[in-house]
Formats: structure tokens, C-alpha cells, sequence
């Protein structure tokens, strides 16, 4: 089930490359083509590439070098613009010997140094050695497409784009870091920069690491971030919508270009149409399109998928999610994964990727799009919650809530309520978007966890959200979504489901212009309509039909999780719940766990929320513990 | 006979010449340049120009030796300015009895047209680019209905066609600059690009140059890049500026005096705005007079290769034309102008002959050449 994906490795302490050696033999899966290390043994430097060929598919050796064999890369991803780099590039001078972006790296290093990556448009991480200057560069691409793993120790360095190959050279990393778990537990994903072990970091997104041999001293430093500051005004609507239309075809003309076949992930909501719509008209070729489904549950979005196909003329194909794939992929899936995450559209990501790769080596999604074009309710609605505490005094605040409280049984007084209430607005955003669990953890948590301080998750996140700078609520948000849930779910979620079975999935929406255009947009113009107002303006009429008030129904590829748990995945909870070492080693509290499992099971209550990640977490820590015991 | 009394005379043999802009100044910008140096510059008429009364406008009035008419109120209502405009025009023309209306903007064309109907003025109607692609039926109209359209760039030309327009005369006559006496350079602490531009329009290339920055800070890392210019997206670009990390290589001065931009001129190494055509069917730099303006104090220019900018910058010879969407382009023109003292000293001092060739008297000349032909071909 599982091939392996392209990887990078590399260490400062590892003359001969052993250790890169053994780092990329566990990266297999992520580059199955191709392998390579450079060793600069003076230096005790070496850096390694796993390779899964999509460019330049004969000619794309790694790691290469410049002319003169002083700079060396090891490259994981896509540079989009690499074939306009290069003939820039070659009008200054420089001599190309294979045809692939990583050779790009070298002689944009030797032009600009680390402001090199400026001028690349893509996904990525990548390191280059600089033999002459003795200097090793690190880089991850603006929004975290690409992973990047790092331990630090005593003035040397070892990287890689996965942990597991970190604990694989290095057994002693292996411990669990509890505030991690805490984390986890509560987001449901590992927030970064921090990883699942105390000894390892994760290079964040549009960052630089630079390490000299010299003085053995790291520099760190941000490169890009996404603008979080909206102009003063209300632009033309047509103009923006515009320019936005025509960066986001520039986005999929440069993502078409391969070697191999590209299709669309479609989903049938309005990102993947407009991605699907966009590409059927830059393909030279019939598009081919994909699609998930299940045989159980009231969510299935094939149908709407499926006219969107039609009326595109793409060659679409459904895969069904059966009952029974669930048990078989489920378990492996979630214990294969580098780090714990408990998104569930993992799952039918993987399992559209796993359907799609014999057919195409490269698909397009439409990741991204909600965090930077306001695509979530929740910003709206939050944004109102604001107004109204900005509007009314605070002591009026609590009683009045209270009072629409006890008028009881109304939604709409409970939603008023709630907006009422002050809690702080982070607290709030994270609620919505957790199901609130952070309240669970007192009764869930086993003795490792219990004596943890519960504040830090808050602190930590009000520590990446930034300030609000003067700025609405509804900006804030979508900036911690795009440094918080973006890279460390969202793109998680992306790159292991494609890349564990080879295949490369590039979001279009993630595109620097597309980006800073959204970025520097006033917020009421994202919001306004039922949202995402500037991508709904792109997509060309009667491709999807809108509900009441032109407003479109969310879809992205959607999960029956509650009906998998008390179905497919019931025994492996049980099991879980009978040996799972997170119960056994004292994280969580198997009783208290298992009373959660029961109502679930009876239908009595629907669990999924807390369910999933303990099932989750306990299926990844009991392979992690398996390491340990090796 | 006294000077005054031949003045006086001299004004009885002159045609009449009725200006109708909604742009002068003492407000800022680049139309407001253009029609009080034309206005100026014409002295074969008789000129009243009528345009908004605003902050200002008393003082600059009585200090100018134009005839200037104002119109106030109604700067509240959308469209309202200009509605008050149009009617204020046609009594105006009641008593002024022009032989000509200069309407220096589209939207003061419905004026230019009734005056025409009623009192047979001839009309002539001066193009500059953004207004054709905001309100391309009202551009329409203004062409066809004038007797002669003046496009201040082949570029503002093409956007009238694009319209479906077909003026009955037509013409392209180049934006002028004002040549300074002292263009001498000052000392820069450090090299420095200059941009003058209000952060208004996308389409100026605030977001180009920060990108640019980044990049070309690897090769220049003591440059600075000083925007002199205000305006609603000023917070974005800064923004965008702490994002790519070069916040720190950047001043913003926002609005200043004549006096302190021409200072910075002079301090300048280049001028750099690669202005870019907007997507859709907006119009983008009709002509960028503030090229001429950096040639005048013998600064070699940064633009983009389209629109206005093709006219006002003659490629490797004042300055350099690149395709203004690439960053890398920009960053590498910069760079020959920032290090190749040759290059910019070169550029420069054509860009200087250039803007003597297109000081606003001469091309205020070429203008009323064309009017006064219009008048003759009656």
C-alpha cells in the first residue's frame, strides 16, 4: 500500500555519509527513483536526496553542483518558474547540464546567495552546501508545502524531511514531548515549529537557516510572511477580482508543467471546480479528473463532482471508500504518519491519491484558498461577535447573555449567547475550530499528562496569532489560520497522504501573488456575500449550482468518521483501548476513554471529535513506542 | 498706449478658449499639472479655466495669473461634482462666448457637448488613460463628439479605439515636464532609488519594487529604496515589506513638499515606477510625466514596458523598460543603474535633453497649434 516519496537529508557531523545514507534509505517511500549524498569530509558535511521524478525524468540525479563543483544542492519539490529562472539564468552565464529545477538552486545561489529564494515560485525545502564558504543553507518554501525537520546539538546539525529519519540515525531523540501531546491533543495536529520530540524542530514556513563550519553558529531568519494588513478601502471589486483571476491562471498554467500526467482532485465545492475548470482549459490533453466517495453516511459529494466533470468534458473517476478499506487503511495509515495528525480527510485523500497514481504522477488541489480568501464562516461570524462587544458596555455583556440563555430552546438565542459571552477571541476561534476539547483534558488525561500546565497551548498560539495590529478580527484569523493550521494540518495532511504513494499534489492557491494580492485586500471584500467572495467572482457561471441567496455549499471531501468508528474502525479502537500504549504508558485515562467509546458505539452521542485523535495518536505513538523498543 | 491697455487689446483679437476640468490645482496629481501648464502655456487665447473650488483654491487663484472660475459643493454626492460641473460649464460659456472648449477629462465631455449644440464652440477633449478604462462608454462619447481628441501617448490612443470610438481628428501629443534651472546632483547617504507615485493604484508597482528589493539588496545590500506618495494601500505595501524582510532598506516619506521631492530627486541615483497594465479592462499609466521629471534632473528611469511608459522613456537611452510582472527583471535593471555609473550617467543626461525637448512651453505650443488649426479649419 504504502510506496515511498523525494526526501531530503543531511548532517554536519557525518564525513563519509553514513548517517545521510541510512536518513535517506528511511525516505524510500517519499523518492523512489532516484538516491544520492555528497560528503565533503573536511567539513564533515553531508547532505542526501531521495528523488521521485517528475521533471527531467532521465536527468535529475541529486544532490548537483554548480560549474565548478563548489555549491551543491539537495532539493524536495517544485520550483514552478524554474524554466524562466533558467533562461535568465543562462543569459548571465551560467551552463545547465540536465533539464530539472534542482540545478536552478545552484546558480540562483551563486547570483543572489540566500535572497535566492526570492525568486522562486513553488514548494519546497532544500539545503546547499557551499563548499568554498563552508556554509550550509537551509530553506522551506512561503507557506510550508514542503516539510523540514531539524536537530540541533552542540554547534552541529542533522536535517531531514521527515522525523522518522531523524530518530531512525539518532535513537536517542526518541522521547515524547508531553506539551507536544498536550497540543496534539487539543488542535488535533502538532502545532510547529515544534515537533512531537523535545530534540527536534521543524524549520517554519518562508524561513532561512544558515550554519557556518567556521564558528558551528546557526542564523535563522523569516523570509517571507504572509501580509496580514488589508488596505484602507473599498478597491473596485471588478479590478481586484481581475487581477486575481489573472494570477490565478498564471498559479495553474505554471503547476500544469510536467513531465508526466496532472489531474485534479474535485471535489465538487467551489476551489477544486475552479482548479478543475482553469486546468481543462491550459491542457493540451482530455483532463482527468478524481473523486472520493463512501458507502456509508449521509456525506458523499461524487454526485456534484461528477457534474462538474460533465459539464468540464474531463475523463472522471470515482473511487468508493468501502467499509472494509476502512479497516484495512485506516490503522496503517494514521500509524505510518511522521507525526500524529488527526485530520480525517487523510484518509480519503490517501485513498484518492493511491487510486489516482497509476493515472497521474501529478494532481492539483485547492488547499489554501479558505485561509486566504476568507473562505470560513467562522471569520464572519466572529467578526460580528467583536462588533457586538465593541458596541455594547461589558458589564451589559454577561447578563445579557445569560438572560438570552435562560430564554432556552432557540438556536438563534444560544448562537447570541455564545456570541455574548466574553471570552477572549482567540479562546473562542479555537473552540469552534477544535470542538472545544481543551475542556475534555482534565477527565481524558492519564498521570504523564496530568500534572502539565494547561495554559501553554494558549500561550503558544496567542504567541503565533501575533497582535491584532489595528486590523479586524476577521484578518487575525485568517493570518493564524495561514501560520498555525495551514502548515501544520492542512499541508501536513497534503504532502504525507500524496507522498506516501508517490504521487505530488501542488495546490494552485498557494501561489506568492495570489497570496499577497489576497493579503493586502480590505477583509470586507473577502467576506462579503457568503465569503471567499473574490474566488466565487473567478469561477465561470452555471459549472456548480449555488443554494439560496447564491450562496455555495462547502465541500472538501467530507468524512463519515462517526459511522467508521462505531463500524470499521470499532475493533481497532477496541484493541486500542485494550493495549494502546498511550493508555498502558499513562497519557491518557482508559477508563474515561472507553466510557467516551461506548456512547459513541450505542449511538447515544457522537464522539467523533475526541474519538479520532485519541484513536489516532494511540495507533502512531504504538509505532513510535515499537522504534523505541527495536 | 500702456501696457495694460495692449494687453487688453491684444485679448479683444484672441479666440476665446473655455477649460473644463475637474482636475487643477491646488490639488495634487498628475492631470491638475497638465491642464495649469497647458492653461499657461497657451498664450495665443483668451483662456477661463472652470474647475472645483476645494482646499486652497483662493489662495493658488489669486496668485496665478490665470483666470480661473470655481465651482463648489457638491464634492459630497457621487457624480454630484461633476453634474454641478457640466452646468456651471454652460453658463459660463453664456458669457464667456468661447470659440473653443478644452475639456480636460471625459467626465466634463457632456459640458464640452452642450456648449458645442448651443453656442457652436468647437470642442476639443484631452485623453489621459485610467478614465478611458473606468468609464469606457462615457470615453466613447467624448471622443466622438469632440472635434479633436487629444491622446497624451500612443497607448491612451489605443484605448480610445478600444472603446469603438471614431474621433473626427485625433491626435497624440507627449506630457510635458518642468525643466529646473539647478538639476545638480546632491550627496545620498546611501544609493537610493527613488519612487514618486501615490499608493493608490496597483497598477504603479509598489508590490514589483518590494519584491525587486529583496532581490537586489544581495548585490546593493546599503541601498534604499525612498517612495515619496500617499495613499489607501500605503498600509499593504508595508506590510508586504516587513513580509519579504527589506522594511528596514525602505523609507516611506508619504506626501511632501514640491521642494523636498525635488530635493530627492536631486539625491537620487534613478527613479524607478514599473508601472503595469491592469488586468481586465482597466487602464493603466497613461503616460507617467514623473519620467520626464526624473530626466530633468539628468536621473536615468526604471519602467515597465507597456502602456504610457513606452512614450515617456525611450528604452537604453533615458532609461530601462522591463516587463514590470518580474521581479528578477526589475531587480537586475536596478542593479546596472545602481552599479554602472557609466549606464546611469548616460541615461541620465539623455533623459535631461529630453525633457528640455519636452518642457511643458513647447508642448503647451504643440497644443495650441492644434487648436488654433482647429479653429482655421472652420
Amino acid at each position: 500500500m504504502f510506496a515511498r516519496m523525494c526526501g531530503i537529508a543531511g548532517s554536519t557531523e557525518d564525513p563519509d555519509g553514513r548517517l545521510v545514507r541510512a536518513m535517506c534509505a528511511t525516505l524510500r517511500h517519499r523518492g523512489p527513483d532516484d538516491e544520492g549524498v555528497h560528503c565533503d569530509p573536511p567539513a564533515g558535511v553531508s547532505i542526501g536526496a531521495r528523488r521521485l521524478s517528475v521533471m527531467d525524468l532521465d536527468g535529475g540525479h541529486q544532490p548537483l553542483c554548480n560549474e565548478d563543483g563548489s555549491i551543491w544542492a539537495a532539493f524536495n519539490g517544485e520550483i514552478y518558474n524554474h524554466r524562466k529562472l533558467r533562461e535568465d539564468l543562462r543569459r548571465r552565464g551560467h551552463s545547465f547540464t540536465t533539464a530539472g529545477d534542482t540545478e536552478v538552486l545552484v546558480h540562483l545561489y551563486e547570483e543572489f546567495g540566500e535572497a535566492m529564494v526570492h525568486a522562486l515560485e513553488g514548494m519546497f525545502s532544500f539545503a546547499i552546501w557551499d563548499q568554498r564558504e563552508r556554509r550550509l543553507l537551509l530553506a522551506r518554501d512561503r507557506f510550508g508545502e514542503k516539510p523540514l525537520f531539524v536537530h540541533e546539538h552542540g554547534g552541529e546539525l542533522l536535517f531531514a524531511s521527515e522525523l522518522t529519519s531523524l530518530l531512525e540515525v539518532k535513537p536517542s531523540l526518541r522521547e515524547l514531548d508531553p506539551y507536544a501531546i498536550d497540543a496534539f491533543f487539543v488542535f488535533a495536529y502538532v502545532p510547529g515549529p515544534g515537533t512531537i520530540v523535545p530534540g527536534v524542530r521543524q524549520l517554519p514556513p518562508g524561513q532561512l537557516l544558515s550554519w557556518r563550519r567556521q564558528d558551528r553558529r546557526c542564523e535563522q531568519r523569516s523570509w517571507w510572511s504572509p501580509p496580514q494588513r488589508g488596505s484602507r478601502r473599498r478597491e473596485s471589486f471588478a479590478a481586484v477580482a481581475a487581477e486575481a483571476s489573472e494570477l490565478f491562471e498564471q498559479a495553474v498554467a505554471t503547476r500544469m508543467v510536467a513531465d508526466v500526467p496532472v489531474g485534479v482532485f474535485l471535489s465538487g465545492g467551489v476551489d477544486s471546480t475552479l482548479v478543475a475548470s482553469a486546468a481543462a482549459r491550459t491542457s493540451s490533453q482530455r483532463l482527468q479528473t478524481f473523486t472520493v466517495g463512501y458507502d456509508v453516511g449521509g456525506v458523499n459529494e461524487t454526485e456534484r463532482a461528477r457534474s462538474v466533470a460533465a459539464k468540464l468534458g474531463s475523463e472522471h473517476h470515482e473511487v468508493t471508500l468501502t467499509q472494509a478499506d476502512v479497516a484495512g487503511r485506516v490503522p496503517a495509515l494514521l500509524a505510518s504518519l511522521d507525526q500524529p495528525l488527526a485530520d480525517r480527510a487523510t484518509v480519503p485523500l490517501h485513498a484518492l491519491s493511491e487510486f489516482a497514481r497509476p493515472r497521474v504522477t501529478v494532481a492539483l488541489g485547492g488547499e489554501g484558498a479558505d485561509e486566504l480568501f476568507g473562505g470560513y464562516p467562522r471569520y464572519r461570524r466572529l467578526e460580528q461577535a467583536r462588533r457586538v462587544h465593541a458596541a455594547l458596555p461589558t458589564v451589559a455583556l454577561r447578563p445579557l447573555a445569560g438572560a438570552l440563555r435562560a430564554s432556552g430552546g432557540l438556536a438563534a438565542a444560544s448562537r447570541a449567547s455564545r456570541r455574548l459571552a466574553p471570552t477572549p477571541m482567540i479562546e473562542r476561534n479555537l473552540d469552534w475550530v477544535t470542538a472545544a476539547r481543551r475542556h475534555l483534558r482534565d477527565g481524558l488525561y492519564g498521570p504523564r499528562l496530568a500534572e502539565l500546565d494547561r495554559s501553554r497551548v494558549l500561550t503558544d498560539l496567542g504567541l503565533r496569532a501575533g497582535e491584532l495590529d489595528g486590523g479586524t478580527a476577521a484578518r487575525w484569523l485568517m493570518h493564524l489560520d495561514q501560520v498555525h493550521y495551514l502548515p501544520d494540518d492542512v499541508l501536513v495532511k497534503t504532502d504525507r497522504a500524496s507522498m506516501l504513494v508517490s504521487l505530488e499534489l501542488r495546490s494552485v492557491f498557494l501561489h506568492a501573488g495570489l497570496a499577497e494580492l489576497a493579503g493586502s485586500l480590505d477583509t470586507s471584500m473577502h467576506l462579503s456575500g457568503a465569503g471567499k467572495a473574490l474566488v466565487h467572482s473567478m469561477l465561470p457561471a452555471g459549472l456548480i449550482s449555488s443554494s439560496r441567496g447564491g450562496r455555495y455549499r462547502k465541500t472538501a471531501f467530507r468524512v463519515p468518521a462517526a459511522e467508521w468508528l462505531r463500524g470499521p474502525l470499532a475493533a481497532t479502537l477496541g484493541e486500542q483501548l485494550e493495549q494502546g500504549s498511550i493508555y498502558s504508558e499513562g497519557y491518557f485515562d482508559r477508563g474515561a476513554v472507553a466510557q467516551l467509546a461506548r456512547e459513541h458505539a450505542s449511538g447515544a452521542s457522537d464522539h467523533s471529535d475526541r474519538l479520532w485523535p485519541l484513536l489516532a495518536f494511540g495507533l502512531w505513538a504504538d509505532r513510535f513506542h515499537g522504534l523505541e523498543r527495536r | 498706449m500702456d501696457s495694460s491697455a495692449a494687453e487688453s487689446g491684444r485679448a479683444a483679437t484672441r479666440p476665446r478658449l473655455l477649460i473644463l476640468t475637474p482636475d487643477f490645482p491646488p490639488a495634487p496629481g498628475g492631470i491638475q499639472v497638465v491642464v495649469e501648464r497647458l492653461a499657461a502655456g497657451m498664450d495665443g487665447f483668451e483662456t477661463l479655466v472652470l474647475a472645483p473650488d476645494g482646499p486652497g483654491a483662493g489662495a493658488f487663484d489669486a496668485a496665478t495669473d490665470l483666470r480661473v472660475q470655481r465651482v463648489g459643493g457638491g464634492a459630497r454626492l457621487r457624480g454630484g461634482r461633476s453634474a454641478l460641473l457640466n452646468a456651471a460649464a454652460l453658463r459660463a460659456a453664456a458669457s464667456f462666448r468661447p470659440a473653443l472648449t478644452l475639456s480636460a477629462h471625459i467626465v466634463t465631455s457632456p459640458g464640452a457637448a452642450a456648449i458645442r449644440a448651443a453656442l457652436g464652440a468647437r470642442t476639443a477633449q484631452y485623453f489621459h488613460a485610467e478614465e478611458i478604462g473606468a468609464r469606457p462608454r462615457l470615453a466613447a462619447f467624448a471622443a466622438s463628439r469632440a472635434d479633436l481628441s487629444i491622446a497624451v501617448s500612443a497607448y491612451t490612443a489605443q484605448l480610445i479605439a478600444a472603446t469603438g470610438a471614431q474621433p473626427r481628428r485625433a491626435r497624440v501629443i507627449a506630457n510635458g515636464a518642468d525643466v529646473p534651472a539647478d538639476a545638480s546632483a546632491l550627496p545620498a547617504e546611501r544609493p537610493t532609488i527613488l519612487t514618486i507615485a501615490r499608493i493608490e493604484e496597483r497598477y504603479k508597482g509598489h508590490d514589483t519594487m518590494v519584491r525587486a528589493l529583496a532581490l537586489m539588496l544581495a548585490k546593493v545590500p546599503d541601498a534604499q529604496w525612498v517612495v515619496i506618495g500617499e495613499g489607501s494601500l500605503r498600509p499593504a505595501i508595508e506590510a508586504l515589506a516587513r513580509g519579504y524582510g527589506v522594511d528596514r532598506s525602505i523609507r516611506f516619506l508619504g506626501a511632501v513638499s514640491d521642494r523636498e521631492r525635488d530635493a530627492w530627486l536631486r539625491r537620487a541615483r534613478l527613479l524607478a515606477m514599473p508601472s503595469r497594465l491592469p488586468a481586465g479592462p482597466f487602464a493603466g499609466e497613461g503616460f507617467g510625466i514623473v519620467y520626464l521629471e526624473a530626466g530633468a534632473y539628468a536621473k536615468p528611469v526604471l519602467a515597465g514596458n507597456v502602456g504610457g511608459a513606452l512614450d515617456a522613456v525611450i528604452d537604453g537611452e533615458t532609461g530601462l523598460l522591463v516587463d514590470p510582472l518580474d521581479a528578477l527583471a526589475v531587480a537586475d535593471a536596478i542593479t546596472a543603474l545602481l552599479r554602472d555609473d557609466a549606464l546611469a550617467a548616460r541615461l541620465g543626461a539623455a533623459g535631461r535633453k529630453r525633457a528640455e525637448q519636452q518642457a511643458w512651453p513647447l508642448v503647451a505650443a504643440r497644443v495650441q497649434r492644434e487648436l488654433l488649426e482647429l479653429l482655421e479649419a472652420r
